[in-house]
């Protein structure tokens, strides 16, 4: 991979609609390293889905999803989940794997897509731990731990391992106020270090009062990635017209 | 008159049933063929699950093998839940194995034994038992305590991981579940059905010897005992014993395995564990018979 060439490339990517809650069009999306996209959507299963669609999970039926250089359609199903390892997601639900500890859920990616020693890997958890505002890294079942620790958790696993694509499914709303400052700010490290990040949000207007720098802002609708200016735009001029035609 | 209507008459028309819309479009067939379709249609899904069950455990089959002579398949992870499984299947399934072995030595051994000295066939001893009980009892019974204690275990896991979409988690975090879950699980499960095998032939050839021993029906020593059995023992059996342990383990973990794995959003346990148990017995009755035939 090229140090020019975009962490993540969507070229007029179109997955089988009935593989996915995605809208029947081709979506395109361009990032470079260090750049954050966010995505305004309602729609939760569509944030996944599109999460899906940049990991390489989704076939497609036309255009290419490109990933550090690499296209998913062409790696081998070996390859294809090790590239899967250098991303990061924070899904909508926690996505806990029940048979494991909390602790053994961050850690187990790390484990097993690298060969770091095992106190390497818990020394980074703890830091990522304490960075959210937990104790350390949490050893109960997830099924009994509280929601908010529970979300804690998934940004330490979302962030383990320095990964060069991070999707954000996990709507940061006005209520999750005490995990919006640590996020932004190990977001902000992560894109500092040359990773790109797609943020999913309800509420468009929560990330204008915080001082970050989203190269992109788009919207998540029936006819693709839209970006808002181009919205914005089409609203007034329609207004405008409006306006003029009416006596 | 009867030819004809009088006059004035209306017609009395019969009346018409309404022919069913498959057969005025005359492009379906009609009502009776259409159940036998339907009835033909049923069979062949029927028999289309069962087959591609068979071929999904044959493809899986060799993708173990496979997997499991790279060595980079054994990371980390995937040698934990291997130590893991072996330690539940094996150090957990000892007590069963020994209790079921002692009882089976206690019912097949002795009798056998007092049975043959009545019958003046004492010397057929060793072979008998060795055809019998370690050949065909002990890799049955072996399979069922591996299907009861471990292999349901492993379905019931596996099928809430699906149903519960922490198979798809694991996928986004780049962790292939073959090599994670299926991999460790159905080796671990081999390995430990040939040592709780061997378990199983010891202990019930020493428990019906014990038992001959006090009843009085036996006068040898227990050494002679075994050397009897052991001198009994043909290359086939030496071949065949430890195929079919290894086999019936490996069946049953992948079985178990590949059940829990294709559940769908509609399943629940009620419905997973008589399926996962099912094919369970089926591949070890298969199994060993056709091991026996075969070798």
């Amino acid at each position: 991979m090229k140090a020019t060439d975009p962490i993540l490339e969507l070229d007029a990517a179109r997955p089988y609609f009935d593989q996915s809650a995605l809208p029947n069009t081709s979506f395109d999306l361009r990032l470079m390293a260090g750049e954050c996209a966010l995505v305004v959507t309602h729609d939760a299963d569509r944030a996944t889905a599109l999460s899906d669609l940049c990991s390489g999970m989704l076939d497609l039926r036309r255009g290419s999803v490109r990933f550090m250089g690499l296209d998913w359609s062409e790696l081998g199903h070996e390859r294809a989940f090790a590239l899967r390892g250098r991303i990061g997601r924070l899904p909508q639900r926690g996505a806990w794997i029940s048979m494991l500890r909390t602790h053994v859920n961050i850690l187990l990616p790390q484990l097993h897509h690298t060969r770091a020693p095992l106190d390497t890997l818990v020394g980074q958890g703890v830091e990522l731990a304490r960075q959210v505002g937990l104790p350390g890294l949490p050893v109960s079942r997830p099924e009994t731990m509280p929601e908010a620790d529970l979300m804690r958790a998934a940004c330490v696993r979302a962030f383990m391992g320095e990964p060069r694509l991070l999707l954000l499914e996990h709507s940061i709303s006005a209520d999750s106020d005490e995990l919006t400052t640590p996020l932004l700010n190990l977001l902000t490290a992560s894109l500092d270090r040359g990773a790109a990040a797609i943020c999913f949000t309800r509420d468009n207007s929560l990330w204008r009062t915080q001082a970050f720098p989203v190269a992109h802002r788009l919207h998540l609708l029936e006819d693709g990635l839209t970006p808002m200016r181009s919205i914005k735009a089409n609203t007034r001029r329609s207004i405008k017209t409006a306006t003029m035609r009416s006596p | 008159m009867s030819g004809g209507l009088a006059q004035g008459a209306q017609p009395r028309e019969a009346p018409i049933e309404e022919p069913p819309l498959a057969s005025r479009r005359g492009d379906e067939p009609p009502h009776r063929w259409l159940r036998w379709l339907r009835w033909l249609a049923a069979t062949g899904r029927f028999a289309k699950r069962r087959i591609s069950f068979l071929c999904m455990l044959a493809a899986a089959s060799w993708g173990v093998l496979r997997e499991a002579i790279r060595p980079l398949s054994w990371r980390r992870t995937v040698r934990h839940e291997f130590r893991i499984t072996m330690r539940q299947a094996t150090i957990g399934g000892l007590a069963t194995t020994f209790v079921t072995a002692s009882l089976a030595g206690f019912a097949v051994v002795s009798e056998m034994l007092y049975w043959l000295g009545v019958a003046g066939e004492a010397g057929l001893a060793g072979s008998l038992l060795v055809t019998v009980l370690v050949r065909e009892l002990t890799p049955l019974l072996v399979g069922l305590i591996l299907l009861g204690r471990s292999g349901m275990l492993t379905l019931t896991e596996f099928g809430m991981l699906k149903v519960g979409g922490q198979v798809r988690t694991m996928i986004s975090q780049g962790i292939d579940p073959f090599l994670l879950l299926v991999l460790p699980r159905t080796l671990a499960m081999s390995l430990s059905g040939f040592t709780l095998g061997m378990l199983f032939a010891a202990v019930a050839l020493v428990m019906g010897y014990i038992v001959s021993a006090a009843l009085g029906t036996t006068q040898d020593s227990l050494w002679t005992f075994l050397d009897k059995v052991v001198s009994a023992m043909t290359v086939r059996d030496y071949m065949v014993i430890p195929a079919k342990l290894f086999a019936i383990g490996y069946l049953v973990g992948l079985s178990s395995c590949l059940t829990g794995l294709t559940a769908s959003s509609e399943d629940d346990l009620a419905s997973l564990m008589p399926r996962g148990f099912v094919r369970g017995i089926l591949v070890i009755m298969v199994t060993s018979i056709l091991l026996t035939l075969a070798v």
